[in-house]
């Protein structure tokens, strides 16, 4: 029995010794590639999850360097793993996705060619960013940014048949290399100032240390992480690609590689830099994070493709994390983690979904769909779930996270009485309301109404795609209603850990190597909330609907008849109120709906369409402005 | 154990819960009914004519459309119904409150999107494209109010709170014990006004009736139902009237307190009747049925500023 | 009880849906009227609803031209019982000025069964709210018919 130190470097080099055999034996033979991909995403999600343990409930932190290359006299010179709560918690996130897109996809891609090639890149996306988050070492980091960054770049084009998954590739290469280029000029500056790449030395050395040159490679790293994040204005290339890319390829996008880019901005603000408690430094991110979701849902409100839509969704949802990460207090970083985590699962949930749509109908143009929830009742009832978790009604998993996300917010601006912090709330929870419209527009656009034509053929998705969508729906519920259990399990370890910043430190360089240097940690105070008991809810609700229901199954005998139409379509009792003409097939859709709001918002929707002009030089100007606006505030503010 | 359990049943099902919330929400209804009818000169119906509508309408054939989500179809009336009665056991009544330090601001602002959800989604699967514009219009409607409702939420929040998150609805009933009631404080007197604004859109009265305008597009969301999902429907609507003017008197009245729960219950019902003929049916009936964009712009402009000077006021501390 | 309470209120809460069949606008002006606050027809509990789904008593004007019967029967049917058919005027009674013309198709006593005639062009609007107020107590008795 081997140690479970050794699992996260197993986990993440099954995964690549996974590609390298797809490649070998999976390119002609079906069962071997498929098995190989299962087995390889499955022994990660075991290895990691036999983690959590140790790790998560135990609080041991793990360091592990590779070929026993431990530091010599303080220098650490080898690379090193350090697993600890915070990373654990996002690898947790991407290998679930991974786990479960692998097994979307059997089904999903078999009427696709070249599929030995799609997952060498499938594998290669994964264990890239299962080993960012499992990575001590930055230099690490960045070889793991550059392969999802390339894996993802070639997916995206992978069905390239069609134009913009090519235009959509192309976008993404241009920006992408953008950001990695960002991060690798920021960690050369750094380690021409402190001659290490390992991570918890780095912290031990910049700490009360800051030269105008780190700083500086601060705000490179920063901008390129937020490149990887999606924030806007780096958001661009992120629409196309979740829309181009294969379905289970976007749930990956949003379940896993833009997390790596927030994983990335918390590990370099709280740990790395531990710049958070700087005041300027919270103010930027925030706005930031209130700019993000804000663009993000009204440009999401503007869309009429499926998949579009909800990478717009991706985006602004990922405002809220950073936002919420932005606060700097215990609350504020664990409702972005617990949020981050709901995105995964609620996100994933409805990428499945459209995907499903996708695989039985053939287009997700929201103008072309409709009446699908007799044709495939049970992804309706998934998408539904998803669209009321991503919306926050309770007692889903969304609510449960962005209440926290509020509650943080506002007991920030009453804390340090900066009003700008009330408007962020404001920002929130308008936003909110808005991703209800917009989901509000899928539901009534493809899965209601009347059928078109084009949908009469659609049927309900084969079992293995079934199962991944109903295992996130459940997790969506679960979440949601046990959220108490979450954050004791999951998220408190996983914000100590962020904010513990000596014990990092000393599990990796020797112990008193901390103190050493003269840190000591951030006090955070405890998180609180209770006034919100999904569970007292939840049994409130069933009490309540089962009085409801005795009252309507006893009074069922004296009151009227439920009638159901059976038999011709052409009975005109049962057909569609048309003020009484014989009712056509005529269906509301996607682009007809909120004519009003968007009336009133015309000129700012003029804006943006005008902004999002789909040239790549603008956005690469774009991405250049963000860091140098990072870069600046860094520089003026942050010392 | 079997009295609490006793007592919590008692909670649910009569006082504050189902039976209390129908018998006042429908009272609350006849009274606007027939006060909009007296401000009009008419005799008007009588005051128990919600009941009749209701009774009615449970021995109506209830007919299912080819083009519906029958489950989608039947669930929606009933979910709508039970998160209003839920919502109302979180409400206090003055100091009495069902499940007492549960109930937060955030939690009843999200569970009174419920009922509107509800509606859309039953809108929706009815199939009809009436019903597709109408819970369009729903939904702009929600979002128009939802930005000045939280804006008036956080001021009272901060109001209450002071220098402390306060977003704990007894709590904030506790301090206008202490101190006085919110509509004493002057800061608070527009984001009253502004509240007093959003509740008729809430409930969906006239002039902010444009998802169910019954003279263009038939009644919108409901225009396939009949019998019994539309009798609940329409009990739905009589609560929201209940629940909203319950918010407000707990928001902005709340100190008002007797010590004896009946008596206080009685104050409550008596307010929610003045609220409901001064923000629903005095507008009613001075005012026509508003197009959605300039039902958006005055929410977004109009009340907006209103609550936006009231969270201002009290964020200066003035 | 509750079978009680239910046909009383069926009485009391009847709801008007309207249909023109190439009517002179008269006798919908005079239906109009009588929900004005001079005839006040809603102390009786009448109120005009939006879709044929949400009535009880259809009221049916003009002499039923060829285009709208078709709509007009269509229109009836969406109607969820109990029900009452009610003419107002004496175009669908008898087709009126308009009888023999080619493009008519009065009286609707023909395709469905009326419960209540009111005669006149136009009838008064007492006469309007007779008719309704006899209407709604057939509706009752249908009601409790269904009881049974």
């Amino acid at each position: 029995m081997i140690s479970y130190v050794h699992f996260p470097v197993l986990a993440v080099m099954g995964i690549f010794l996974g590609a390298f055999l797809e490649e070998i034996f999976g390119v002609h033979n079906k069962a071997a590639r498929q098995g190989i991909l299962v087995a390889t995403t499955g022994i990660a999600f075991l290895l990691i999850c036999a983690l959590v343990k140790p790790v998560m409930f135990d609080g041991e932190v793990i360091s592990y360097w590779m070929g026993d290359h431990v530091p010599v006299s303080g220098y650490a010179i080898g690379i090193g793993y350090e697993i600890d709560q915070l990373g654990l918690f996002f690898a947790l996130l991407v290998v679930t996705t991974s786990l479960l897109s692998s097994i979307f996809s059997l089904r999903y891609m078999e009427r696709d060619g070249m599929l030995g090639r799609f997952y060498v890149l499938f594998l290669m996306l994964c264990g890239a960013v299962l080993g960012l988050t499992l990575t001590g070492d930055i230099f690490n980091l960045f070889i793991m940014i550059e392969i999802m960054t390339f894996a993802a770049v070639a997916l995206t084009a992978f069905r390239g048949e069609r134009g913009f998954a090519l235009e959509a590739a192309f976008k993404y290469l241009v920006l992408g290399s953008m950001g990695s280029s960002f991060t690798l000029a920021g960690i050369a500056l750094l380690y021409l100032q402190c001659h290490t790449l390992n991570m918890a030395q780095l912290a031990s050395m910049l700490h009360g240390n800051m030269t105008p040159v780190s700083v500086f490679a601060f705000g490179l790293m920063l901008t390129g992480l937020s490149v990887k994040a999606f924030i806007v204005p780096f958001h661009t290339p992120a629409a196309d690609a979740y829309a181009a890319a294969p379905t289970c390829i976007s749930m990956m996008f949003s379940g896993m590689v833009n997390k790596a880019g927030v994983y990335g901005v918390i590990r370099l603000v709280y740990v790395i830099f531990r710049a958070i408690d700087l005041p300027a430094m919270q103010v930027l991110l925030a706005i930031f994070g209130a700019v993000t979701m804000f663009i993000g849902v009204t440009m999401a409100l503007a869309q009429h493709d499926f998949k579009r839509l909800l990478a717009f969704h991706s985006i602004s949802q990922i405002g809220y994390v950073i936002t919420a990460a932005a606060l700097g207090t215990t609350l504020g970083l664990s409702g972005a983690l617990f949020h981050a985590m709901n995105h995964t699962l609620f996100k994933g949930l409805l990428f499945l979904c459209a995907g499903s749509v996708l695989y039985s109908v053939g287009t997700t143009d929201l103008d072309r769909l409709g009446g699908l929830s007799k044709k495939m009742p049970q992804t309706t009832i998934c998408f539904l779930i998803g669209a009321f978790s991503i919306s926050g009604l309770p007692p889903f998993n969304g609510f449960a996270s962005k209440w926290m996300v509020y509650q943080a917010i506002y007991a920030k601006a009453v804390e340090s009485g900066n009003f700008l912090y009330a408007l962020i709330t404001v920002v929130a929870v308008v936003v909110s309301v808005m991703t209800l419209a917009s989901f509000i527009k899928v539901t009534q656009a493809v899965f209601f109404g009347q059928c078109p034509v084009s949908c009469a053929g659609a049927k309900e998705v084969p079992l293995s795609m079934r199962i991944p969508m109903w295992v996130m729906s459940a997790l969506c519920v679960i979440t949601g209603v046990f959220y108490n259990q979450v954050e004791a399990w999951f998220l408190r370890p996983a914000v100590s850990a962020a904010f513990n910043v000596t014990h990092y430190i000393d599990v990796m360089m020797g112990e008193g190597t901390a103190a050493a240097f003269g840190i000591s940690n951030v006090k955070a105070a405890a998180a609180s909330f209770s006034y919100w008991d999904p569970i007292l809810w939840l049994l409130l609700f069933v009490v309540v609907m089962a009085a409801t229901g005795i009252v309507i199954i006893t009074g069922a005998r004296e009151r009227g008849r439920i009638l159901t139409p059976e038999g011709a379509e052409e009975d005109g009792k049962y057909a569609t109120f048309f003020s009484g003409e014989k009712s056509l097939p005529s269906h509301v859709s996607g682009s007809d709906l909120f004519w009003g709001f968007k009336h009133d918002w015309k000129s700012y929707f003029r804006v943006m369409q005008g902004a999002h002009s789909g040239i790549i030089n603008d956005y690469a100007l774009w991405v250049v402005v963000g860091g140098a606006i990072i870069t600046l505030w860094l520089t003026v503010f942050v010392r | 154990m079997g009295i609490t359990i006793l007592r919590l049943l008692f909670y649910v099902l009569i006082f504050p819960g189902c039976l209390f919330v129908t018998a006042i929400g429908l009272l609350l209804a006849g009274i606007d009914r027939k006060v909009l009818a007296r401000m009009q000169r008419r005799v008007g119906p009588p005051i128990v004519q919600p009941v009749y509508d209701f009774f009615k309408l449970l021995g109506k054939e209830t007919i299912i459309p080819h083009a519906a989500n029958k489950t989608a179809f039947l669930a929606a009336p009933v979910v709508g119904f039970v998160s209003l009665v839920v919502l109302m056991l979180f409400i206090p009544v003055f100091s009495f409150s069902a499940f007492s330090g549960r109930a937060d601001l955030i939690v009843v602002l999200y569970l009174l999107t419920i009922p509107g959800v509800a509606l859309i989604v039953g809108g929706s699967a009815s199939g009809s494209p009436y019903a597709g514009i109408g819970i369009s219009r729903e939904m702009v409607t929600m979002m128009a109010y939802e930005l000045p409702l939280i804006l008036v939420l956080l001021s009272v929040a901060k109001m209450a709170g002071g220098s402390a998150l306060c977003f704990s609805l007894s709590d904030i009933v506790a301090w206008q014990e202490a101190h006085h009631s919110m509509i004493a404080h002057w800061q608070l007197i527009p984001a009253a006004v502004a509240m007093l604004l959003v509740i008729p859109a809430e409930v969906g009265t006239q002039p902010f009736d444009v998802a169910e305008a019954e003279t263009e597009i038939c009644e919108g969301p409901l225009i396939e139902y009949s019998g019994a999902p539309l009798a609940m429907f329409k009990l739905n609507t009589a609560l929201k009237m209940f629940v909203m003017t319950a918010l407000f008197v707990a928001l902005f009245i709340g100190g008002i307190d007797t010590g004896i729960v009946a008596l206080n219950a009685l104050i409550l019902v008596l307010l929610c009747i003045v609220l409901t003929v001064l923000c629903m049916t005095l507008i009613h009936a001075v005012t026509a049925r508003l197009k959605i964009e300039h039902l958006f712009q005055f929410y977004w402009t109009f009340v907006t500023t209103l609550a936006t000077v009231s969270l201002v006021l009290v964020w200066l501390g003035l | 009880m509750f079978k009680k309470m239910i046909a009383k209120s069926t009485a009391k809460s009847p709801w008007i849906y309207h249909i023109n069949t190439g009517s002179c606008n008269g006798c919908d002006i005079e239906l109009v009227a009588v929900l004005t606050p001079r005839y006040d027809a809603e102390r009786f509990g009448f109120k005009l609803a939006g879709t044929p789904r949400h009535a009880d008593i259809v009221v049916v004007s003009g002499p039923i031209t060829s285009q709208s019967k078709e709509r007009l029967l269509r229109t009836l049917e969406q109607v969820p019982e109990p029900k009452c058919v009610v003419t107002i005027g004496s175009c669908p009674q008898s087709g009126n000025v308009f009888k023999g013309s080619y493009s008519v198709e009065a009286p609707l006593e023909q395709y469905v069964h009326v419960d209540v005639a009111i005669a006149g062009c136009t009838p008064k609007p007492e006469a309007v709210i007779e008719g309704l107020y006899k209407a709604a107590e057939i509706l009752g008795k249908k009601r409790e018919a269904m009881n049974q």
